[in-house]
């Protein structure tokens, strides 16, 4: 990899990071009981929730100035890391040896293409 | 079978053709983010293919929900692998990227890893939206 593309990486990897806490946010505002489908919408966390999702495009239009197109759907796998990681802490959802050998393989995968 | 309308042996060509078709434009949000960061910041072009990858991004989550609809979760989730290709591709014919061999080998495991991660969930289950 070209010497500068490091800083670039870390960029997008961080805003992949930041996607899944958007998502974990809408999740979370979804499993509420809301008054009206206006307060669905119109609500603090989903209104924060669809900022960063704002945001992390942003970072990925600045990552994508170091970062090859082909790396970036590569880079972006990694948030399957974090969503099993929410999943289990915040919504009790059990992991299994499948998904655990998924997410090995989609780190070794990113690791080869990146190194 | 399909857990969730039981009926499994249903070709359901359809869905997979617009599945496909929707994953081909999500595609190309990349592609925008990827013009647009080649322009000045807040020039025309810039906010051009700016606006376009949001408005891509926004027309997929919609028509997501709707695929989700009518085919099982972890067969939509698998299909989904398919985007990691299609960054390859137009990475190539776009962009002239060089793509060597240990990154094709690197996104073939990518892809297994997703492909397994979409079957080890639990029927019937909400699949996360990575």
């Amino acid at each position: 990899m070209p010497e500068g593309q490091w800083f670039y990486v870390l960029v997008c990897l961080a805003g992949v990071f930041l996607s899944s806490v958007s998502q974990v946010m809408l999740k979370k505002a979804a499993q509420k009981n809301h008054k009206s489908v206006l307060a669905e919408y119109l609500n603090p966390l989903v209104i924060v929730a669809y900022l960063i999702f704002f945001g992390t495009t942003v970072i990925s239009v600045w990552a994508y100035k170091g970062l090859p197109l082909s790396l970036g759907p590569v880079l972006e796998t990694t948030g399957y890391i974090y969503i099993t990681l929410f999943g289990v802490l915040l919504f009790k959802e059990k992991l299994n040896a499948k998904r655990l050998l998924a997410l090995g393989l989609i780190i070794a995968g990113v690791l080869v293409c990146a190194l | 079978m399909n857990p969730v309308t039981g009926d499994g042996a249903k070709p359901q060509w359809r869905v997979y053709l617009a599945l496909h078709i929707l994953m081909l434009v999500y595609s190309m949000a990349p592609v925008c983010m990827k013009q647009a960061g080649r322009y000045p910041t807040f020039s025309l072009y810039f906010c051009l293919f700016f606006a376009l990858s949001i408005l891509i991004l926004g027309a997929y989550a919609l028509l997501w929900q709707q695929i989700l609809k009518r085919l099982q979760l972890t067969t939509a989730y698998a299909n989904k692998a398919v985007t990691v290709v299609w960054g390859l591709v137009w990475g190539i014919v776009l962009f002239g990227e060089v793509i060597t061999l240990k990154k094709c080998i690197g996104i073939a495991i990518v892809l297994a890893g997703v492909i397994l991660y979409s079957l080890s969930e639990h029927a019937g289950k909400e699949a996360p939206h990575a």
